[in-house]
C-alpha cells in the first residue's frame, strides 16, 4: 500500500521553501522569496504554515533597521521531509 | 511559485526538490578576503620577526609584531559578520569552514603565547596546522591552488625545522607568499 503523502510538504511552495532550508543551515525571508520567485504576502502564510506544524523556526530580529525573518529547519521538519521523499519513491518505482 | 498541490505528480515533486536544491549550490561565501588580509598579515609579522632578529640589537620587542594578528581578527569577525547577512542564507559548508579555521586559531594560539619557551620557532609549529586547514579550505570549494597552498604549508613547515631559528622566519614569509596571497589572488579572480 502507498504510504500517504504529507498534504503539508505536497505543495509546489512549502516544498521548494523546505528543499531549500534542507540543504543550508539557514536562509533569510528575501533570499528564500527570491530562489522560490513567489510573493512576500504568500511566502510569509506559507513560512507560518510550516512553523506552526513545527516544521521550520522563524526568527525574526533587525538588520539596521530594516526587519530580519531568518528560518531554519528543525527535526521534526527533517523528519517530515525525509519521510515525504521516501514516500514519493514509492510513487515512482516501476 | 504557487501554493496549489493537487496537479503536483510525484515526478514533479521530485524535479522541484532537484532544481531547489540546486539554487543554494555555489552560494559558499567569498573566502578570498581571509586569506589575503592574513597573507599580508603573517607574512609582515615574520619579515619583521626576521628584521628584528638579524638586523637589530631589538631582539626582546620583536615578538610585539604578532600584536598585529589583534586587528586582524577583530576586521575578520566584523567582515565575517558582514558577509553572513549580505548571503542571506548559511550553508552546511560555510558553517565547516568557520569552524575550521576556529579550530585552527585554537590551534596555534598557545605556540604564540608561549612562543619564548620554543625560543619562538613559531613557524616550525604552526605552519602544519595551517597546511591542513588551508588544505581542507581547498577541497571544501574545489579549488585546486588551494589545495597546492596547503601542501607549500607542509613542505615549509618540515623546513623549519631544517633551517635555523631566524631563518624560519623567511620560509614563513614565503609560504604565506605561496599558500595565501597567490591562491587568495586567484580566488578573489575567479570570483569576479
Amino acid at each position: 500500500m502507498l504510504a500517504e503523502l504529507d498534504p503539508l510538504l505536497h505543495s509546489q511552495l512549502r516544498l521548494g521553501i523546505m528543499s531549500i532550508l534542507m540543504s543550508v543551515e539557514s536562509a533569510e525571508f528575501t533570499f528564500l522569496k527570491e530562489k522560490t520567485n513567489s510573493t512576500a504576502g504568500n511566502l510569509s502564510v506559507q513560512l507560518d504554515k510550516l512553523s506552526e506544524a513545527g516544521y521550520i523556526n522563524i526568527e525574526k530580529s533587525f538588520k539596521g533597521k530594516k526587519p530580519l525573518t531568518t528560518c531554519k529547519i528543525t527535526k521534526k521538519g527533517i523528519k517530515a521531509f525525509e519521510e515525504y521523499v521516501n514516500a514519493l519513491k514509492q510513487y515512482i518505482k516501476p | 511559485m504557487e501554493t496549489k498541490h493537487d496537479n503536483l505528480n510525484p515526478q514533479q515533486s521530485l524535479e522541484l526538490i532537484a532544481t531547489m536544491i540546486n539554487q543554494v549550490k555555489g552560494n559558499m561565501l567569498n573566502g578570498s578576503f581571509y586569506f589575503l588580509l592574513w597573507g599580508w598579515v603573517i607574512t609582515f609579522c615574520n619579515m619583521g620577526m626576521y628584521y628584528f632578529f638579524k638586523y637589530t640589537e631589538y631582539q626582546n620587542y620583536a615578538p610585539m609584531v604578532w600584536t598585529l594578528c589583534i586587528p586582524a581578527w577583530i576586521i575578520t569577525l566584523i567582515y565575517s559578520s558582514r558577509q553572513e547577512k549580505k548571503a542571506g542564507i548559511v550553508t552546511h559548508l560555510d558553517r565547516i569552514s568557520m569552524w575550521l579555521w576556529i579550530g585552527l586559531a585554537i590551534t596555534i594560539l598557545p605556540s604564540w603565547i608561549f612562543g619564548e619557551q620554543t625560543n619562538w620557532m613559531v613557524n616550525a609549529i604552526v605552519l602544519m596546522p595551517v597546511g591542513m586547514a588551508t588544505f581542507l579550505s581547498g577541497i571544501i570549494i574545489r579549488f585546486r591552488p588551494l589545495i597546492l597552498g596547503g601542501i607549500t604549508f607542509w613542505i615549509a613547515g618540515t623546513l623549519c625545522y631544517l633551517v635555523g631559528p631566524i631563518e624560519q622566519y623567511l620560509v614563513g614569509a614565503i609560504a604565506m607568499v605561496f599558500g595565501y596571497l597567490v591562491p587568495g589572488y586567484m580566488l578573489k579572480k575567479s570570483n569576479q
